[in-house]
């Protein structure tokens, strides 16, 4: 039969794709056509939702930017009349040619996503779903698994790459009556949305991920950490805890054996800083959210003081594959000490943003030209910023290295759990600096002195240099302060927190002297430090640029050329955006 | 826990893998690690990040606080690194650190005059230490409270909210006060060096007062013919009467300084000269004497011209100066104002001042101005004299020119500029230049050099005012140039300092530079922030009449009264911080040498919360070490303080933002003595001291029978708060934890209504009178009851607050010296119904297990103890016990605080414990274990007890207790278990509920059960007061005596009174005292500490006392009944033991002399002496507490914290016998001790308030 889907995750949600279902439902039961309409995750191509992907004899067609309108017009042209609408499509039935975004990805942890429809366990079942987990409890010891984990070479996708199969053989020597697995789905990196995809889009591939991971340490009960601001992501876990729990295949004697394992869901309030392990486990103890001095690392102490296991959801998701694959399978894709894929979550100027997912090995360039389609309105590439505001940024110059932990930390950068951010020329690099600073900076849990008050002062100097008032010794006090505070905190998120402000000086220090000496903003980005002035030559006089300004800046009558004046503009940028013929120029 | 080898600093060391790089570095004394948050009493922390320690291998630093030691680890803990990093973080602490740590005008004042210090100390009537306060910086407060420009007032907040606090009016209070006898100071042993000072002036006399204060010998010389210098002559008599600066210098010069007056530098003397004369140092202070010229043509040869400073001087020199008609005075600053008053004063027709400025822009004191116009002169602004107008040689007058003000730029004066065409002429007779003054360098002959500014002034170093020349030092204006006598005297002063240092290691040092955390470096202090104080107006000094005042050379100013200065004082913020001496943040910011400067920014601003009337919370003085935090949450489980907000804006505050009293504190101030700094501070009963030292004196609580150690940290007598952060006092058995009682009731000792002086009530009218007086009277009296009614007649009743060694002396005055058995403590004659409860079956009746023995006990059972109110620290004790998997039963019928804790909570009817125990015991005897006759138990003992329970089965026990079933099973459970250590603890004084006879069903329990004194088993009696225990170990009940010597025991009477010389066997016989009492039979009674009266229903007594000696701190209801008072002195007025309850035997040290005079054991021993009785002659109270060592059989092992009954061995543990009775014990109590009544009206009643 032929099956109609549309991608609900968050990206689709967000574009319409309830409005969008909701329409083919309409247009099914009045035309009384004969196809399956299905929800399903995010299918990675973002930028272009809502995707609706029609499945027939003839192969995959995927429409994208559809809407109502649209859907109207797919019904009777394609299910009713059997004639796709070529100019809406971005895969096209059996034909070879495939989108580059999707052709250069290697999909193991979104294997399922957009694929299935993540509220059915049988969808998942049906594409090996729990054949991994079946498999280690009939005939793998929890020993073996730990080998097989460790030797396909995986590493904590959360960002921090710790050697996966050590750290559940940590937990699995530590003595304790009740370990625990936890499922650390908070995530919180600005621009980053790979694990919400993965939980909305296939959570039975977490959910058997904790399973082989309680077995192999000897857990019992699991948390999934998941951050409230997720309400899909709950929902479709809830529905798949639901769905396992009636199966038999989580709870007491799961599959029959003599194995237990429960799961929990705890809904994170949304603090970044819980997202780092101890921090974590505090706040699912009840307490604030703050991380403890380590040792003991939770492998020993961790959640209600019992050792304690906790990987993230991308790791998890990884975990059936291979098992079912072997884990030579995942050893063979990626460089020496990282195999297996990573999934990048794409923004930015980029063009294509959305989720893909790489094999390790593949270079910067590749994701940004290949996969990400280059530069967003034809601009130059300037750099990527990656790992979120614990990582760096990586200048366009160096964009043939490779995705693999050790050369991404060799920059500065940390490959981080996945936010890419690509930027532009019109990027100012002591703004993303203050731009990642100030989200660290808020989202500091105020323990440690460092990092509460020395990014704060870091933070401040960096809006002075913005506005124009940075001295020559600021440059060496921001970088003492930086080592100081990665020196001098007790958690990752500190000794991190500095690593923006690090590698944009590292490779930036003009841009930021410009500002300093010249009271100058390289990238015409700093408002206290660029002026909107109209190009004669190019003003029509059509006053759109009079009528978007909010402060009544703009004089100038029809057809006549327009002043801005600097006394009163507040340099918000609507004139700049608004403007039809490029004639307001930033100086 | 394993060993591991480790280095320091280079240093092998040996240690344990259990402990932190901090705690060893601490243990072998390698360093002194600086850390705000930790505390070894919680887990590691490691948030401040100020005990970071370089770590081989590791590239950050680690917190040494929360860094376990590892085999084969090396550290170094003062690196470069190490040491730049704690900087920075101390440095980022204070950038927000929105706080002062000392007032503003203490640090705006040059001299650095502690003026809120002093201005508490006015507060609490302590005049003459104020005054010493202020002669610690400044030598001349008379003269100064008079002439000061008041820079402190300049940086009084005060002036936000209404006007500045009269700070100088109170310094010149408090030396005008003085004057009549002037304080002595104390100099130290005389010292080799002798100091030549060169000029008598204020930094001159300042200079020589400190360093004679050392011990050296000075000489001042002044060319003038009196010292005194601009003080004298240039200051007019009106301002500062020369009789009172003749006082002020006579008082100096009078500790034995030289003065050679008429003496000129230069002209008489060099400074080589005295050097070679034999002078060690020579300190310039010869001042800016010369006049500036006005610069107008012919200034210098027209008769009329006058310069200022020389119509002041001559003023002093020669008599009256005459002058008429119109004078002119140039210039808008003191001297000018001077000028123009004195000219006033010397009959001047008019006078004006003519100023090129605004009158706002006049550099002299704004009082100044007014009081000049107030005397009539006329003050003509932006006026600038131009032109002399001349007849011959002689002034006609002036041509001025009219001024017009320049905006000026940030900082500055707006400056004058003349309008063209705008002048105009003035008729005068004389001109008095006043614009300024400078340095007449002619003291500097060119053989004696020392480097000068191009304008005259001496150069010096600022820190140790050296001049270029070796051994000659200066200060003052000469080094200034005109300035203010405040500097001068502290550049005496720090001159002085740095001379000492010279003269003792040949190099001159200046004190260390300190680190100040001020609010106005952040920002202007908004109005809002003081929300606190209210508008109240400022006192006006007291001024001569004008009219009157114009005529003469009065003193204008009159001075504060007493009432002016105690509402002056009332108006003081107390900006500086009361925790200055202790902040530890700050101690290290001076130690490591911090500035701020880069890292000034945002500071965090919060309103603080006063609402709690003993806790403020300033989180503006938080720095996130969460250690209020932990300690609330962890130790004493309350959590009523936690972190809010992330980021920069994390802070501590109250639970749910709310205001501290709005939460579930339970104000037990632990908080407080954690916080390194004043975020949390006690609200203390007096004014805030500033920077006043605080000396520790470490003591018992005196409230409860704990005994907890505290530490009264004094200022001064009547100046003293409780605090508990001394290391041995975090080692003590209360491991530095107090309850509200102990860390605020206290205040009790400081109360108004103490009685200093011994009274005698004669037909209603009370006397003050002598001690011997009152003595003899006492005694008179009581001889003659005991004459009329016999020894019987009279009774002696002592407090369980009072030392092991009062009750003692009180227990042998009623025996011996008065020959009755009629001896108790009202307190447990009228509620101490159990107190002999364990008696039958242990002999005595004592806890057998100690307060630490309960994190060794596998169960706790508390049988109807209100312990959150009455011994918090033993809850806090079982609290921490319960984190180590000890388990918590309850027995009370109602809900307490503690039940939540309880891991079974048993909540039997009241008046039905009897029951339940009585039931655990028939099925325990039930249990093979403990069925038998073994365990030393007396058998027949065990047939009775089994008779006395057998009915108690368990429908019976359920149906009469209403516990349920299920709840009973599981206590028998729990009870029965033999492999568990049990501790029983009963409150024997409680208020809550209970039957009697439960004490001896548990000493039963015990006893069957064999947990008598094994350890982490037994069972431990708590008290209600510091000394309950003491009370019966004295024998200060009728039933015993000391050594709880039994009626029954006849050998041990006839042995001891033996020991006191007579024979006890006629005397010490069962006596009930409460029934003789009511029935009148006592006729005359000593009454000690205690307050029956307070009890209407005792009032009864009364009539049949023919004559009642009470002694009392304090006035309440039975001293005023009583014929004679003796005031008693207090527990910290006097050295004693208290043993508490679980019968640790504790010495607490005097603090200070009592205030009655005389300290109360001698007082007893005094009183029974009177009666002709021997045995009363000790030198000292350790010669009591020696003899209480001897004769007590309890006490034979006595030592200061020692438990005397741990670990005793019973011979043969019995058990109690009893009639098993359903009833409440009657429990209407009210405490008889003005302490606890303190307590309940003053401090709980405001904890209650809310």
């Amino acid at each position: 039969m032929v099956e109609v889907k549309v991608g609900l995750g968050t990206c689709g949600i967000s574009a319409g794709g309830y409005t969008v279902f909701d329409e083919l439902k309409i247009e099914k039961d009045k035309n009384n056509i004969d196809f399956e309409l299905k929800e399903t995750g995010c299918m990675g191509m973002c930028y272009r939702e809502v995707l609706v992907e029609i499945n027939d004899d003839n192969g995959k067609w995927l429409y994208a930017e559809v809407d109502k309108i649209k859907v109207k017009k797919i019904v009777e042209d394609h299910l009713i009349s059997g004639k796709p609408i070529e100019e809406w499509l971005v895969k096209m039935g059996k034909s070879e040619s495939e989108d580059p975004f999707f052709e250069k990805q290697k999909r193991i942890v979104l294997r399922n996503c957009g694929e299935i429809d993540p509220n059915s366990i049988d969808e998942y079942s049906a594409r090996e779903g729990y054949s991994a987990i079946r498999k280690v409890i009939s005939n793998g010891s929890p020993e073996e698994v730990i080998r097989a984990i460790t030797e396909s070479g995986l590493r904590g996708r959360g960002g921090g790459g710790f050697p996966t199969g050590l750290k559940w053989k940590f937990t699995r020597e530590a003595p304790g009556d009740k370990k625990y697995v936890i499922c650390n789905a908070d995530e919180g990196d600005p621009g980053a949305f790979m694990d919400r995809s993965v939980l909305e889009g296939d959570p039975h591939s977490v959910i058997e991920g904790m399973m082989i991971a309680a077995y192999a340490i000897g857990a019992e009960y699991g948390y999934i950490y998941v951050r409230a601001e997720y309400p899909k992501a709950i929902e479709r876990l809830r529905t798949a805890l639901g769905q396992a729990d009636e199966k038999g295949y989580i709870g007491n004697g799961i599959f029959g054996s003599k194995i237990n394992f429960n799961v929990k869901i705890k809904e994170g309030a949304g603090a970044f800083v819980c997202g780092e392990e101890t921090a974590l486990i505090a706040s699912i103890e009840g307490k604030r959210g703050i991380p403890r001095v380590r040792p003991p690392f939770p492998a020993v102490k961790g959640l209600w003081g019992k050792p304690t296991n906790i990987n993230n959801v991308e790791t998890l998701a990884n975990i059936p594959w291979i098992i079912n694959n072997g884990p030579e399978a995942f050893a063979s894709m990626g460089t020496e000490k990282s195999k297996g894929t990573k999934v990048f979550a794409l923004a930015g100027k980029i063009a294509k943003s959305g989720l893909a997912e790489v094999p390790m090995g593949m270079t910067i360039n590749e994701v940004v030209f290949e996969i990400g389609g280059g530069i967003k309105d034809g601009g130059k590439f300037k750099a990527v910023q990656m790992g979120g505001p614990s990582g760096g940024c990586i200048p366009a110059s160096m964009g043939d290295i490779k995705i693999d932990y050790d050369e991404i930390t060799k920059t500065g950068a940390i490959m981080g759990s996945g936010g890419m951010v690509v930027l532009d020329e019109t990027t100012c690099m002591v703004d993303l600096a203050k731009f990642f600073l100030t989200f660290t900076q808020n989202e500091s849990c105020g323990k440690c002195t460092f990092c509460r008050i020395g990014t704060k002062r870091m933070l401040e100097i960096l809006e002075k240099i913005t506005l124009g008032k940075g001295e020559e010794k600021d440059l060496d006090l921001l970088e003492e302060l930086s080592y100081k505070i990665k020196e001098s905190s007790l958690c990752g998120l500190g000794q991190t927190a500095p690593n923006p402000v690090l590698t944009t000086l590292k490779y930036y220090r003009e841009e930021y002297e410009a500002h300093i000496r010249d009271k100058e903003c390289p990238a015409h980005s700093c408002a206290a430090l660029i002026e909107y002035k109209v190009i004669p030559e190019k003003c029509t006089g059509c006053t759109l640029c009079a009528r978007n300004c909010p402060v009544d800046a703009i004089e100038g009558s029809v057809k006549e050329i327009h002043w801005i004046d600097p006394e009163k503009c507040i340099k918000c940028s609507l004139c700049f955006q608004a403007c039809k013929f490029d004639a307001i120029e930033k100086i | 826990m394993k060993e591991v080898s480790i280095t320091i600093n280079g240093r092998s060391i040996k240690t344990t893998d259990n402990k932190t790089i901090l705690q060893v570095v601490d243990e072998n004394s390698l360093d002194k690690i600086p850390t705000l948050c930790n505390d070894d009493r919680i887990e590691p922390y490691g948030s401040c990040f100020v005990c970071v320690v370089e770590v081989e291998g590791v590239n950050r630093l680690l917190p040494s606080c929360a860094t376990k030691v590892t085999d084969g680890m090396v550290v170094n803990t003062r690196s470069e690194k190490v040491l730049a990093s704690r900087k920075t973080a101390l440095e980022l602490l204070l950038s927000n650190h929105y706080a002062d740590c000392i007032g503003p005008c203490n640090n705006n004042c040059p001299a650095n005059v502690d003026a809120q210090g002093y201005i508490a100390l006015i507060a609490k009537g302590k005049n003459e230490e104020a005054l010493k306060l202020v002669k610690e910086n400044n030598p001349l407060p008379l003269s100064i409270g008079r002439v000061c420009v008041r820079d402190c007032e300049v940086a009084c907040r005060r002036d936000i909210i209404d006007e500045t606090v009269g700070i100088n009016y109170l310094k010149r209070y408090v030396a005008d006060i003085d004057m009549g006898h002037m304080w002595t100071p104390e100099i130290k042993e005389e010292k080799k060096g002798r100091v030549a000072i060169v000029g008598g002036g204020p930094s001159g006399l300042s200079c020589a007062y400190y360093l004679r204060l050392e011990g050296y010998q000075i000489t001042i010389f002044d060319k003038l013919p009196e010292l005194g210098g601009m003080l004298r002559y240039g200051i007019p008599e009106y301002r500062l009467p020369k009789k009172i600066l003749d006082t002020e210098i006579n008082w100096i010069t009078g500790l034995g300084i030289d003065v050679k007056t008429g003496s000129e530098m230069g002209k008489d003397f060099t400074a080589d000269s005295l050097l070679e004369e034999g002078f060690d140092v020579v300190y310039l202070a010869v001042g800016a004497q010369g006049a500036s010229s006005m610069r107008l043509e012919h200034e210098d040869e027209t008769e009329g011209i006058i310069k200022g400073i020389d119509f002041l001087r001559d003023l002093q020199l020669k008599d009256k100066a005459e002058l008429k008609g119109v004078v002119g005075i140039v210039g808008g600053g003191n001297t000018a104002i001077d000028a123009a008053r004195t000219a006033v004063r010397s009959g001047a027709d008019k006078v004006i001042i003519l100023y090129r400025r605004s009158e706002k822009e006049m550099p002299a004191h704004q009082a100044e101005i007014d009081a000049a116009k107030e005397e009539g002169i006329e003050i003509k602004i932006l006026t600038l004299p131009t032109k002399l107008l001349r007849e011959g040689n002689k002034l006609k007058g002036v041509e001025c020119i009219e001024m017009e003000l320049k905006e000026a730029e940030p900082g500055e004066r707006p400056k004058p500029v003349p309008v063209e065409g705008s002048e105009f002429e003035i008729k005068l007779d004389y001109l008095i230049g006043a614009i300024g003054q400078n340095v007449d360098i002619s003291f500097n002959r060119s053989d004696n050099e020392v480097d000068l500014e191009r304008w005259g002034t001496i150069i010096v170093n600022d820190k140790t005012m050296e001049t270029s020349r070796k051994k000659v030092f200066a200060g003052g204006d000469a080094v200034t140039g005109p300035f203010t006598a405040i500097t001068s005297i502290a550049h005496g002063k720090r001159a002085s300092g740095a001379i000492d240092k010279f003269l003792e290691f040949g190099v001159a040092k200046g004190a260390p530079e300190k680190f100040y955390s001020f609010k106005h470096r952040f920002n202007d202090v908004p109005e809002h922030e003081l929300y606190h104080a209210a508008k109240v107006q400022k006192e006006k000094m007291k001024e001569l009449d004008p009219a009157y005042r114009i005529k003469c050379f009065d003193e204008v100013e009159l001075g504060f009264n007493s009432e002016q200065a105690e509402n002056e004082v009332r108006r003081c913020l107390e900006c500086g911080c009361s925790e200055y001496y202790d902040c530890e943040l700050r101690q290290y910011s001076d130690e490591y040498g911090i500035n701020i400067d880069d890292y000034l920014g945002e500071v965090r601003k919060y309103k603080v919360d006063y609402d709690h009337p003993f806790i403020t919370l300033d989180p503006n003085k938080c720095i996130n070490c969460g250690k209020c935090v932990r300690i609330c949450a962890e130790i004493l489980e309350v959590a009523a303080l936690g972190f809010i907000k992330r980021g920069f804006q994390a802070v501590v505050k109250p639970a749910m933002e709310k205001h501290l009293m709005e939460t579930n504190c339970i104000s037990c101030g632990n908080c407080i003595d954690v916080c390194p700094t004043g975020a949390i501070s006690e609200k203390y009963p007096f004014k805030v001291l500033g920077n006043l030292p605080k000396e520790d004196h470490e003591s018992i609580c005196n409230f409860c029978s704990v005994g907890c150690r505290i530490n009264y940290k004094v200022i001064d007598k009547d100046l003293f708060y409780v605090s508990n952060s001394t290391e041995s006092i975090i080692n003590s058995h209360n491991e530095g934890y107090l309850c509200s009682k102990g860390k605020f009731g206290h205040r009790y000792l400081v109360s108004d209504e103490r009685i200093k002086e011994p009274s005698v009530k004669r037909n209603n009218v009370v006397t003050n009178v002598s001690w011997e007086e009152a003595l003899d009277h006492s005694v008179k009296e009581v001889k003659r009851i005991i004459r009329k009614y016999g020894p019987e007649s009279v009774a002696v009743f002592g407090s369980p607050k009072m030392s092991n060694e009062e009750l003692y002396l009180l227990s042998k005055f009623a025996r011996k010296g008065l020959k009755t058995n009629n001896i108790a403590s009202f307190s447990n004659l009228f509620h101490g119904i159990e107190q002999d409860s364990l008696d039958e079956s242990y002999g005595i009746t004592a806890s057998t297990a100690i307060l630490d023995d309960i994190e060794n006990s596998d169960v706790v059972v508390l049988v109807n103890s209100g312990l959150s109110s009455e011994n918090l620290i033993v809850e806090q004790k079982i609290k921490a016990a319960k984190k180590k998997g000890t388990d918590l039963i309850l027995i009370n019928s109602s809900e307490i605080k503690l039940t939540k804790f309880a891991d079974l909570w048993i909540d039997s009817r009241k008046g039905t414990n009897t029951v339940l125990l009585n039931g655990l015991i028939r099925e325990l005897l039930n249990t093979k274990k403990y069925s038998g006759n073994g365990d030393g138990i007396r058998s027949n003992d065990l047939d009775s007890l089994k008779d006395i329970v057998s009915e108690y089965n368990r429908e019976k026990v359920t149906s009469m207790t209403g516990v349920s079933l299920e709840k009973y099973e599981k206590l028998l459970e729990m009870i029965s278990d033999q492999s568990k250590n049990i501790i029983f603890i009963y409150n024997i004084d409680s208020r809550l509920e209970k039957s009697s006879n439960d004490l001896k069903a548990i000493g039963n329990i015990q006893a069957v059960t064999g947990r008598v004194f094994s350890p982490g088993n037994g069972i431990i009696v708590l008290r209600d007061y510091s000394n309950s225990m003491g009370v019966y170990d004295m024998g200060l009940s009728p039933q015993y005596l000391p050594g709880q010597i039994k009626h029954s025991e006849k050998r041990e009477i006839i042995s001891f009174g033996k020991q006191w010389d007579m024979d006890l066997t006629g005397i010490f016989k069962p006596v009930d005292l409460s029934k003789k009492l009511a029935m009148g039979d006592i006729k005359a009674a000593f009454i000690f500490g205690e307050n029956p009266f307070v009890e209407t229903e005792n009032l009864k007594l009364l009539s049949s006392f023919e004559f009642l000696v009470v002694n009392q701190m304090f006035i309440d209801q039975t001293s005023r009944e009583a014929n004679v008072i003796l005031p008693a002195s207090s527990s910290i007025e006097q050295d004693g033991s208290y043993t508490n309850s679980d019968t640790r035997i504790q010495k607490s040290k005097k603090i200070f002399e009592p205030e009655n005079g005389i300290e109360n054991w001698k007082l007893i021993a005094g009183l029974a002496s009177g009666f002709g009785s021997s045995g009363f002659d000790f030198d000292s109270i350790d010669d009591v507490f020696n003899e209480i060592k001897e004769v007590n059989r309890l006490y034979n092992d006595a030592e200061d914290n020692v438990c005397w009954n741990s670990g005793r061995e019973i011979s043969d543990p019995g058990i109690s016998l009893y009639e098993t009775i359903v009833d409440t014990i009657e429990q209407k109590k009210h405490s008889m001790l003005y302490s606890e009544e303190y307590f309940n009206t003053k401090i709980r009643y405001n904890l209650k308030r809310f």
